[in-house]
């Protein structure tokens, strides 16, 4: 078991910059999840971190060991690829014991690791079929079951459940957080998926174009995005952002924008007064109600069955997505009153993207 | 085509089905009478080799010629399988040499299966190289075919100039010793791969490319070494692929008349240069003999083109399939 | 071997290996073909007492009667046996891809004529063409009644010389434009054919208007790979005419080799060698281009 240090990677290929200088610490057996869209880094530095990728400057350490130098087969690693890289033309007990007759383990220990992981992985009845032969469930065991049998420090995964259809996957999450518990080991996971981040992480890293964004617990994540690029990643449906403009207003901060005034958090801080923002809401803030404050005009209905999503008109063109109950009777048309509490907005610089607090 | 009636009276819909039915048979009656006639087009000249290597030295330019042997015989085949010298009595021409096929044979075994091993060899270790390393630039693997376009006679020009001329003259100067390529197995095995090694790495690159790349990643994370990764994982998955483009290239090297016409003999006969041999040699053609060799020449190649032909379909389709 | 170092081995040494064996089996040749055809030299003398003498050998080759009538010659061959099977092979990839039980097995016989030995080909229409052979049997009940001996000797009279090798071309490599059309008739999108039967369109106008057009590529890819072969031609002619009658069947592959190997005219060999090297690399720069062009026109189209 080992814990990760990644200082100040950088990898470019030719003029492009794929990974722009990031600093991580991997706690030692800790869920961490890899998260943002395709092209943002995330599997070119697990590629770095494996040694499949060589970095163009930074250190890589695994367990206080600085391992740059190393070879991918010298870092303790077991990685699990998107297309799971079974070798088509091996059983699965060879699979899964190739790792170990590499390093000349004699045949007898061999053949008890596999059965061990065979069994922890409940493929045992598999282990002389090929793997054409294995449906996606299976194949996806058969792989993870040929990286625990040489006992790593690390699990890589790079995007291991996007082959698999909706309910294989959900399944399979639950496996890997199950092995997770069990094997104590440090995982580092990587997905395009905000929601397979959200349900597995112990913590999450966002990435975009080569930088982190954030790092920190799913729901530290949610609650408190630091740039609006994270806020808008998560959760479904998207945050709804207003441009504006902080003023200061008789009890406090003020939002004026799209048409609409809306009362800010006091502890705000006076540095955001008179620059350009956005401000973010999410869906399942936004309170329709006669009872509101603010005009709209309805335009669709998305109901989900335990809740329903109101499309709506807000005044200068500015359309927002509520997530109201199911109960909720609203006409395509009809208008309506909406409003949302001070606690729930979220401020960023409309420049920088960076969060105001 | 007219569509059917509608539902008018059942009857007139009934007919009309008859009418279609009758008209589809007859389409499909004609459309096998044609491929069978080409079938015979293309069966008649096999089969009329096949029938005059069986057919007595009288009957070979009989009139009206005969279709198959009245007197069959394996006279032919004894003749060209002899061993040592031979009975004049059985040439139709007493003072014709008449030759056996053993030279032919034994020499085309050999420079064919050696220039095929070599080519096979080399082309995929370049050819892997060109797959996972872009060895040669973006182009490469197209323009790799290019050397396919010179004429051969082109080729066999320069070759012979280099082998008969250049090489003893090079040779005698630097070691004192004229050593020529010409008409030797060396030299021929030489030109033989080069020629061919350009269809081995086109044929191997396929191959190659549909191992993945992520295979070598997971054993090399499994800490296997280049050579390890290459032996256990990438080599089993070509197999069926070296041993296809193997014997196409031997195919390729069994046919080639060219080269060998122009380049060797006597100490070098294919089969090929022999199978000519016979027809130049006399006025009177030993029409029986020559046609048991054609029979032999033949029949593995036919044998072998067939096992190969469902890799042939693919790979002759140019990528005119589109993905 | 660890694998950084290993991928430069990998990566060097398959590639050296290669170029050098090219240099040394294909460019080194080729400028002593140069260097040769720049001399004045037949092989009957000895090396030593050749001379340099230019351009000469490169006038001599391109006033040469005999040179550019093979050369025409070859051309015509090539055109018309490339049109005949590009046809014939067009016409049996359609029907053939129309059966459904026994279109593997005439695939299979179909393929035959392209896996036997070109040389083989040869020595079997030789045996076909002779005066006492299957062909004039065949052709005897007409003969006679126009009151001709049915016993023609074909490969005696040119233009029937000319058409038996174009005819033994025909039939052996007719097999492989079959398989090109074959696989192009395959891969045609059989949505495409019924979107257009919905659309009330007869069997004419689909193939016509939608099948015709999506097999352009493999008629170009056809029509390329065929000539470029047939420009080539040199195997039937050894055997079946030697060339003859005359000259009359002459391919510009056969006359150099008559020049080299017959005559000894080494020099002059070399120097018509070269020539037609330059003029199989025009072709080839204007197929490539015609190719790439029609490439990007149809990409053109669809971007």
């Amino acid at each position: 078991m080992a814990g990760i240090a990644i200082k100040s990677l950088v990898k470019t290929f030719g003029s492009y910059t794929a990974v722009d200088g990031i600093s991580l610490d991997v706690r030692d057996g800790e869920f961490l999840i890899m998260v943002g869209p395709s092209g943002c880094g995330k599997t070119t530095t697990l590629n770095m971190i494996s040694g499949l990728e060589t970095p163009t400057s930074g250190e890589i350490v695994i367990g206080g060991r600085v391992v740059n130098d190393l070879e991918p087969g010298e870092r303790g690693l077991g990685m699990v690829f998107q297309d799971l890289a079974l070798f088509p033309h091996m059983t699965v007990f060879e699979n899964i014991a190739f790792g170990l007759r590499v390093r000349k383990m004699p045949a007898a220990a061999i053949a008890e690791r596999v059965m061990e992981a065979a069994e922890a992985m409940h493929i045992k009845p598999l282990l002389t079929k090929l793997p054409k032969q294995c449906s996606g469930g299976e194949s996806q065991r058969v792989a993870l079951a040929r990286t625990i049998v040489t006992n790593p420090a690390v699990f890589l995964m790079d995007e291991p459940l996007s082959s698999l259809d909706a309910k294989l996957r959900v399944d399979m999450r639950t496996e890997l957080k199950r092995l997770h518990e069990r094997l104590r080991a440090t995982f580092i996971y990587v997905t395009h998926d905000q929601a397979e981040a959200m349900t597995m992480a112990d913590r999450i890293v966002v990435m975009s174009k080569g930088r982190i964004e954030q790092l920190g617990t799913p729901l530290e994540i949610y609650n408190r995005p630091a740039t609006q690029f994270v806020a808008g990643f998560f959760g479904t449906p998207t945050m709804n952002f207003l441009e504006g403009s902080v003023i200061a207003g008789p009890d406090g901060p003020r939002f004026r924008g799209a048409g609409l005034e809306q009362p800010l958090p006091a502890s705000l801080s006076r540095n955001s007064e008179g620059r350009p923002v956005v401000l973010g809401v999410r869906s399942e803030h936004v309170v329709i109600s006669e009872a509101a404050a603010l005009p709209g005009t309805a335009r669709l209905l998305e109901p989900l069955g335990d809740a329903t999503l109101v499309h709506f008109d807000a005044g200068e063109g500015k359309s927002l997505v509520a997530k109201v109950a199911p109960s909720t009777a609203l006409a395509p048309g009809a208008p309506l009153k909406f409003g949302f509490a001070a606690e729930h907005c979220h401020l960023f610089d409309a420049a920088t993207g960076l969060r105001h607090s | 085509m007219s569509r059917p009636p509608d539902t008018g009276t059942s009857l007139a819909a009934e007919a009309a089905r008859a009418r279609k039915r009758r008209r589809e048979r007859s389409r499909r009656v004609t459309r096998h009478a044609l491929l069978i006639a080409w079938t015979g087009f293309i069966a008649f000249p096999i089969f009329w080799m096949i029938s005059t290597s069986f057919k007595d030295a009288g009957e070979w330019v009989a009139w009206p010629p005969h279709w198959l042997p009245h007197a069959p015989t394996l006279h032919n085949y004894a003749q060209i399988f002899a061993f040592g010298a031979l009975d004049p009595t059985l040439s139709r021409q007493a003072t014709e040499q008449a030759f056996t096929i053993w030279k032919g044979l034994g020499d085309a075994v050999l420079v064919c299966t050696s220039a095929s091993l070599f080519a096979l060899l080399l082309g995929t270790f370049l050819a892997y190289a060109i797959s996972r390393f872009n060895v040669g630039g973006k182009y490469f693997r197209h323009t790799i075919l290019m050397i396919r376009m010179i004429p051969p006679i082109v080729v066999a020009i320069s070759i012979l100039i280099y082998y008969a001329i250049i090489v003893p003259y090079v040779t005698s100067a630097l070691f004192g010793v004229r050593i020529s390529l010409f008409d030797t197995y060396v030299g021929l095995v030489l030109i033989y791969t080069v020629t061919t090694l350009p269809f081995v790495i086109w044929m191997m690159l396929t191959f190659i490319d549909e191992v993945p790349y992520t295979l070598e990643h997971a054993a090399r994370l499994m800490g296997a070494g280049r050579v390890t990764v290459i032996r256990r994982v990438v080599l089993p998955l070509v197999a069926s692929g070296m041993v296809v483009t193997f014997l196409f290239v031997f195919i390729l090297n069994w046919a080639e008349f060219l080269l060998a016409l122009t380049l060797t003999h006597p100490e070098v006969t294919t089969l090929t240069v022999l199978l000519n041999k016979f027809q130049s040699a006399s006025e009177g053609r030993l029409y029986g003999p020559q046609a048991a060799i054609g029979t032999v020449v033949t029949i593995p190649v036919v044998i072998l083109g067939l096992l190969i032909q469902k890799h042939l379909v693919k790979g002759f389709s140019f990528g005119t399939i589109r993905k | 071997m660890r694998w950084l170092a290993s991928e430069r081995v990998f990566r060097l040494i398959p590639f050296v290996l290669v170029e050098a064996l090219f240099v040394v089996a294909i460019l080194v040749p080729f400028a002593l073909t140069i260097w040769i055809s720049l001399l004045k030299w037949r092989a009957n003398r000895p090396f030593e007492t050749a001379r340099f003498s230019g351009l000469e050998n490169y006038e001599a080759v391109l006033s040469s009667d005999q040179f550019w009538l093979a050369l025409g010659r070859t051309f015509y061959f090539a055109g018309v046996a490339v049109a005949i099977e590009l046809v014939v092979g067009f016409m049996l990839a359609m029907l053939v891809s129309r059966c459904t039980r026994s279109r593997k097995l005439y695939t299979t016989v179909f393929l035959i004529p392209m896996m036997i030995v070109p040389i083989v080909v040869g020595y079997n229409f030789s045996m076909i063409y002779v005066d006492s052979g299957p062909l004039n049997q065949l052709l005897a009940p007409f003969l006679d009644r126009l009151g001709i001996d049915p016993r023609i000797r074909w490969l005696s009279h040119p233009v029937a010389a000319q058409w038996a090798i174009i005819i033994a071309d025909v039939w052996q490599w007719t097999s492989l434009t079959f398989l090109i059309f074959l696989s192009g008739f395959a891969a045609l999108p059989p949505q495409l054919i019924n979107a257009a039967r919905v659309m009330g369109a007869t069997p004419w106008q689909i193939f016509w208007r939608i099948e015709l057009p999506l097999l352009k590529p493999a008629i170009v890819i056809a029509i390329i790979i065929r000539s470029m072969e047939a420009l080539k031609l040199f195997d039937p002619v050894v055997l079946l005419t030697f060339g003859g009658p005359g000259t009359s069947t002459q391919t510009v592959a056969y006359f150099l080799w008559e020049q080299v190997w017959v005559f000894n005219k080494f020099s002059f060999g070399a120097a018509a060698s070269i020539l037609l090297l330059i003029i199989f690399s025009l072709l080839i720069f204007m197929g490539v281009y015609m190719l790439v062009s029609h490439r990007r026109a149809v990409e053109g189209a669809t971007s």
